[in-house]
């Protein structure tokens, strides 16, 4: 984040035609007017003189609450500093002017974070996200914060792609595997937050988990086992070992996810994937009893949705069937396995102009290269297409 | 009423010509060794095993294409290719110069074109080569173009993880794959008709007790969505191929894909489904005439037959152009350079010259 830090004291990247205007207004002047205020502000964060040009800021909004140019420095400034709590209440004011700005939206969000206000930070964060204007290693920021956000809410799905996406790039740090081990153990913690006697099982998990990501199968296959044989009693050891069998083995994963539940017969979501793996399998009636567990112990969960529908396509209910996978899309729409599911249904009642729609945004979202926009791209649209069908409104969380 | 009764009446006319056929009427004779499928299912019976599907994979020893083709030879990447039979066993060997990698071949997949499988050091291999039967040699396996080999064993073939391997077993042969691990020792050559009729066994020990239930469902019930979804759990599903992101050329062979693509593509009509132009049960057809009854079945004759199922219920546009030969223009023959394989690419389409691969 080094480099987008100078890039926020910098400033210029952002708002380059009020930099020159600045640049050319009086340096030095008596500070008695607002546009006196404006350029000396300018002034000092071009002279990197960073904590008085914060003053100078602050002094110039107060003087014009509508000057958005203003606003945005004093929250840039403040990240840059670290001065979280300034940064998040310049960027309120911000957004509130002009609220069409992904950066704004997004550092408004990693303020959030860092003060603590982790409800309105996964909601800020993710308008930035739908905004296509972040320079990439921000995105990758964003992303990563989101993802450990997702985890803390327990969404867990959305929040493995986020922080998936992170590792691909590269990433190892601890604060990284911390997140991606709470993910798979489906611990809806924050890395600051775990118990420490769970630390160096959600280390072993994440560690064992990036590793999967990044392809390394004898790394994370050797992982896996290690954390199921050290820790075989902690929750979510068994789902996390099962979710990375059901890729590889299947087979095996069903009796993992079986142990989970003998554990810790609460999990929904091995229930869920249970119930996955027997539609799967084709024991429709050994998967049934699973879905209605899942979808009764997790009510609103996307997973949960799509596995009752899955196994009520398998049934030949298919009614009920979308009905299901429509909510497990409304849920989580950037999950392509939601849309390629949705549109066999469509497709099977006689929906052919949704169930073609369907099919394209799967396509879409797989990245299919006559298509203008990546995979990331097309999940987001998704999801501001689900916004759009909910009427505007938020999609509905777990 | 007279339709009444007879709608009461053909139940009972189907148990009584199982009984008569299987000879399970009360009080005769019960030999479960005679029953089959054949028994009631004749035609299919006799056809459908000497299809690609029926045939599936050619064991050793008895594989007839080196009955045909003794020696086959090839170079390709700077290795030598010589497979072939040799005092009666099947080997494929691969040498660079310094070195020779001989196998037997104990499984050759297809039925006109063949991969070998092969067994090496634990572990299965795709064999980099195979035979096509339209250069009647051999030449990369489909699909391993982009394999550039460093040594003898990449020379020799693509290793296949385990749950690669169980599919292609599943997929060409029966009873080789249980709860998801190979079972070669029950491996039976080819599609069987449990493969597709689950509870075929069963419904064949009822028919012998003297009683019909219970019955395989009946795939004739299916419309093209879940047929589609059915066939493609070998020739894979549309979900998988976007799951694969296998976009472009390459994905013309998994017909599931490219047919639910077709804007004439309808899930919920039977028209469109696979068995509307293939039968299972007989030989591929590659007569392009003998599909524009399919064809026509919804785009009627050039002033436009209102079809009218209750699956489409709608006048579907009839050819400005033709109305024999559809499948020449509307389904263009697609190859994959070095590959000599045709493919026929099921999406449907009005087709522009110039116009690039729908993907």
């Amino acid at each position: 984040m080094e480099g987008f830090l100078l890039a926020l004291r910098r400033g210029a990247r952002f708002f380059p035609a009020t930099a020159v205007l600045c640049a050319v207004a009086t340096v030095g002047a008596a500070a008695a007017t607002f546009e006196d205020l404006a350029a000396q502000a300018a002034q000092a964060r071009r002279g990197n003189r960073i904590p008085e040009a914060i003053g100078l800021y602050r002094q110039a909004v107060e003087l014009r609450a509508s000057w958005v140019e203003g606003w945005w420095f004093l929250g840039t400034l403040s990240y840059a500093t670290y001065q979280y709590a300034d940064c998040e209440s310049a960027f309120d004011q911000f957004v509130k002017l002009d609220g069409k700005r992904a950066l704004a939206w997004s550092l408004l969000g990693l303020c959030e974070f860092e003060t603590g206000k982790y409800d309105p930070a996964l909601d800020h964060l993710r308008t930035g996200l739908a905004g296509k204007d972040l320079a990439p290693e921000v995105e990758a920021g964003v992303r990563f914060h989101f993802g450990l956000l997702l985890t803390r809410a327990g969404l867990f799905d959305r929040g493995n792609r986020e922080l998936a996406r992170y590792a691909r790039g590269g990433a190892h740090e601890p604060m990284l595997i911390a997140g991606l081990g709470l993910n798979a153990l489906h611990q809806p913690w924050l890395p600051k937050d775990m118990p420490a006697e769970r630390q160096d099982a959600v280390m072993k998990a994440g560690a064992a988990t990036r590793s999967w990501i990044l392809g390394e199968t004898g790394p994370a296959e050797a992982g896996f086992q290690e954390l199921v044989k050290q820790y075989p009693t902690v929750t979510g050891v068994h789902y996390a070992y099962g979710t990375y069998l059901s890729y590889v083995r299947p087979q095996e994963a069903m009796a993992e996810f079986r142990r989970e539940l003998e554990l810790n017969p609460d999990n929904a979501d091995a229930d869920a994937m249970l119930d996955l793996l027997l539609v799967h399998a084709k024991d429709l009636n050994g998967a049934l009893p699973h879905a209605r567990k899942a979808a009764a112990e997790k009510a609103s969960d996307a997973l949960a949705e799509y596995a009752y529908g899955e196994v009520l396509l398998g049934t030949g209910d298919l009614r009920p069937a979308i009905a299901r996978l429509e909510a497990a899309e409304r849920l989580d729409p950037a999950a392509i396995q939601y849309h390629m599911a949705l549109a066999a249904a469509y497709s099977r009642v006689g929906r052919h102009q949704d169930a073609r729609q369907e099919r394209l945004v799967s396509m879409d979202m797989a990245g299919a290269p006559s298509r203008e926009a990546g995979a990331q791209n097309a999940a987001d649209r998704a999801e501001v297409r689900a916004r759009a069908k909910n009427g505007g409104a938020p999609v509905p969380e777990n | 009423m007279a339709h009444r009764s007879r709608q009461l009446w053909r139940p009972w006319l189907g148990v009584a010509m199982f009984a008569a056929l299987t000879g399970a009427v009360q009080g005769a004779p019960r030999n479960t060794k005679t029953v089959t499928c054949a028994n009631c299912h004749r035609a299919q019976a006799q056809s459908q095993p000497k299809t690609g599907m029926g045939i599936g994979i050619e064991l050793a020893p008895n594989q007839p294409l080196f009955d045909e083709h003794p020696k086959l030879t090839a170079d390709k990447n700077g290795y030598h290719y010589d497979i072939g039979r040799t005092n009666g066993a099947s080997t494929y060997t691969v040498s660079d110069g310094s070195g020779t990698l001989t196998l037997p071949i104990r499984y050759a997949f297809g039925a006109r074109n063949l991969t070998f499988v092969l067994e090496y050091q634990g572990g299965f291999y795709e064999s980099l080569v195979s035979y096509y039967e339209q250069i009647a040699g051999l030449t990369i396996t489909i699909g391993d173009e982009g394999i550039h080999p460093h040594n003898l064993t990449e020379a020799m073939g693509r290793h296949l993880t385990d749950d690669e391997i169980a599919p292609c077993f599943g997929c060409h042969a029966t009873d080789a794959v249980s709860q998801g691990k190979l079972t070669l020792a029950s491996l039976k050559p080819g599609l069987t008709c449990e493969h597709c009729h689950a509870g075929a066994e069963a419904h064949m020990q009822a028919i012998a007790a003297g009683k019909v239930a219970p019955v395989p469902r009946k795939l004739g019930e299916m419309a093209a969505e879940e047929m589609s979804t059915f066939c493609g759990e070998c020739h894979r599903t549309w979900e998988a191929i976007v799951g694969m992101r296998l976009f472009g050329e390459r994905n013309v062979r998994f017909q599931p894909y490219r047919l639910a693509n077709s804007q004439c593509f309808l899930g919920d009509d039977k028209r469109i489904r696979c068995t509307a132009c293939h039968d299972p049960h007989v030989e591929l057809v590659r007569d392009d005439a003998s599909y524009d009854g399919s064809c026509l079945a919804c785009h009627g004759l050039k002033t436009g037959v209102k079809t009218g199922t209750a699956a489409a219920g709608a006048t579907q546009k009839a050819c400005p152009v033709a109305d024999k030969n559809c499948v020449s223009c509307h389904m263009p023959k697609v190859t994959i350079p070095p590959n000599p394989t045709v493919f026929t690419d099921h999406n449907i389409r009005v087709v522009h010259a110039g116009d690039p691969y729908p993907l």
